[in-house]
């Protein structure tokens, strides 16, 4: 059996999980040129790699078309419903650190936690006619930490692809669920993370879709100790 | 949807409904999404069938009736009272069961007598089961937001903290924490020093002012979202609310509140205790349950299968009184569940307050109940 990795296809991220497999003992090169999506593994003739980008890599592990990957924690919890049932975090990887937050606008002197924000939120349409807005890309991640862990049922999600971080001070939404790694965006934008609005710390994480197959199986044991060891 | 899908015994709750003095309706099975997720928020979103139309408008499938019936009612403008009835297949992504399947049920919209609207849905309920299952005896829990209301708010908490435990009324883990968090209360943090001045010297004018301020500095947009007036406004409570604590008596009878779980026959009799001993003032919330019991007897309805959980809510912000589930005793299976809405009509657009009562059964369920008689 084969087993295939995937990577993701450019910029840090690629960098970083190549570095990390070389100090595994698993050098990956690219089959053909250097931008070719295709690659193996030194000494691992029955591992190849497929370069990705990196939200499809959740993807490809979540239905199983790749048995590993190296992707972000906050794209498998948010691209995977049950996402602990159909893949494993087999690594963390040190790398790629960023949190998914809750964010509210910096004169909102009256909101430190998750509980002021229930009470805004329960008595935003009286006062406005409308729903609190929250901008996002994060809809599981949102819905699973407002509705599940929090409580708070009343608010609407208003889709974000980019500059989420804007849309408070443009007037699209009242708040935001973004990710962050080291905060000044959002300092840059008058936002201001809530002390108990952090939803996730994510990382750069080795991913393993869970088959049947793997049972067992010596290159999938050997991938995962080697990976560990590096770290 | 060919007739043979739907359950056998659909006219005969439609016979029913017909002698209960109701008119039938229907509502198209596709529906605008926008009342439905702005009624029982985001969540919903993984629960129902959403679409779009080629304009960009969420539609779904219909994933229940009470809101199409309501907005049909508030569109056609026909006055009140009326009783409307449905049978109708609703579409929803559930764990357990058929992704579609049929509901039926009342709407009672406009009876300014509650006490006696309650109990007539509640007898309405019973009857269309007992019509289809006539051979098994029910049990039905009820709860009731109003009589939860009236304690958090005799125990003489700051309106924000009463409405926070409103808000949590019928989720236990929620209503828990809350009740921890009254217990032993936090300070509000976070404030500069010059607000902090500010408001210890009563100047909210001048926070409202610096918040203006603010929001022009920074470019925001000072009528999309919260005003500094609003915000001001909730700081003020909520240092209110940070000084507010309960103390261990008034905790201790909040907790033996909840946990009150007795036959309806007894209910007036434990309330009426608890109020005494707990020495809080329940007259009003009181009588309001108590007309409720007896118009239930009056209805016909046996308040030995009756049982109320003072904790039994649901955390929805239009529900405000009766809530109630119907099973087959001994079973854990809702057949039929409703409830008092009096605050969604309002919500979705109505011009005047109207009460609105109603149920709805599971005619999936019902099935299954006839054949594990057989």
């Amino acid at each position: 059996m084969t087993i295939t990795i995937g990577l993701p296809s450019k910029g840090r991220m690629k960098e970083d999980a190549s570095a990390v497999f070389e100090r595994a003992g698993m050098k990956i090169v690219a089959v053909g040129n250097d931008r070719s999506y295709r690659g193996r593994v030194e000494g691992f003739d029955d591992v190849e790699v497929a370069f990705l980008s990196a939200s499809e890599i959740s993807r490809e592990i979540g239905n199983g078309t790749v048995d590993f990957g190296v992707t972000g924690e906050d794209l498998i919890r948010e691209g995977l419903g049950d996402a602990d049932a159909r893949v494993e975090i087999a690594a963390r990887l040190g790398f790629g650190h960023a949190d998914v937050v809750v964010a509210v606008p910096e004169i909102w002197l009256d909101v430190e936690t998750m509980a002021d924000l229930g009470d805004v939120a329960a008595e935003f349409r009286a006062r406005h006619g409308r729903r609190l807005a929250i901008a996002t890309k994060y809809w599981r991640l949102t819905q699973q930490h407002f509705s599940s862990q929090h409580g708070i049922q009343l608010y609407r999600i208003v889709e974000s692809l980019g500059a989420t971080e804007g849309a408070p001070a443009a007037g699209q939404a009242d708040i935001i669920v973004d990710i962050t790694s080291t905060g000044s965006t959002l300092v840059a934008n008058h936002l201001k993370v809530l002390s108990d609005g952090v939803i996730l710390r994510s990382e750069a994480c080795l991913v393993r879709a869970r088959k049947p197959e793997h049972e067992g199986n010596v290159t999938v044991a050997k991938i995962v100790e080697a990976v560990r060891g590096a770290l | 949807m060919p007739l043979i899908d739907m359950p056998d015994f659909a006219s005969a709750i439609l016979a029913e409904f017909a002698t209960r003095n109701t008119t039938r309706v229907d509502t198209p099975v596709i529906q605008p999404a926008e009342p439905f997720l702005d009624m029982a928020g985001e969540d919903l979103r993984r629960r129902i069938f959403l679409t779009e139309n080629e304009r960009g408008e969420s539609l779904c499938l219909r994933p229940e009736f009470t809101i199409p019936v309501c907005l049909r009612h508030i569109e056609t403008a026909t006055g009140t009272p009326k009783r409307y009835a449905y049978l109708g297949e609703v579409f929803r992504q559930r764990r357990e069961g058929a992704n579609e399947f049929y509901q039926a049920g009342i709407e009672d919209l406009g009876d300014k007598d509650a006490a006696n609207a309650d109990a007539r849905i509640v007898a309405d309920a019973l009857a269309c089961l007992q019509t289809v299952l006539p051979a098994r005896a029910f049990a039905v829990t009820i709860g009731d937001q109003a009589v939860f209301e009236a304690v958090v708010a005799a125990l003489g908490l700051p309106t924000g903290w009463q409405r926070r435990l409103v808000r949590a009324f019928g989720q236990t883990d929620l209503l828990e924490a809350m009740i921890a968090r009254l217990a032993s209360p936090q300070a509000v943090t976070g404030l500069s020093p010059d607000v902090e001045r500010m408001l210890e010297t009563g100047d909210e004018a001048g926070v409202v002012a610096h918040l203006t301020a603010e929001m022009e500095r920074t470019g925001t947009l000072t009528n999309a979202s919260r005003t500094p007036a609003e915000i001001v406004r909730r700081l003020r409570e909520k240092r209110l609310l940070a000084g507010a604590s309960l103390d261990r008596a008034k905790l201790d009878a909040l907790k033996e509140f909840l946990s009150i779980n007795v036959s309806l026959r007894y209910a007036p009799g434990v309330l009426a205790d608890f109020a005494r001993s707990a020495g809080l003032p329940l007259d009003k919330a009181i009588e309001g349950f108590d007309a409720r019991v007896a118009a239930l007897r009056d209805a016909g309805a046996s308040l030995a299968d009756i049982t109320w959980r003072a904790a039994f809510g649901r955390p929805l912000d239009y529900y405000t009184g009766l809530v109630f589930e119907v099973t087959v005793r001994g079973e854990h299976a809702v057949l039929a569940g409703g409830g008092r809405y009096d605050r969604m009509l309002t919500l979705l657009g109505a011009k005047d307050h109207i009460p609105a009562v109603g149920f709805s059964m599971w005619l999936d369920r019902i099935q299954k109940a006839k054949e594990a008689q057989r």
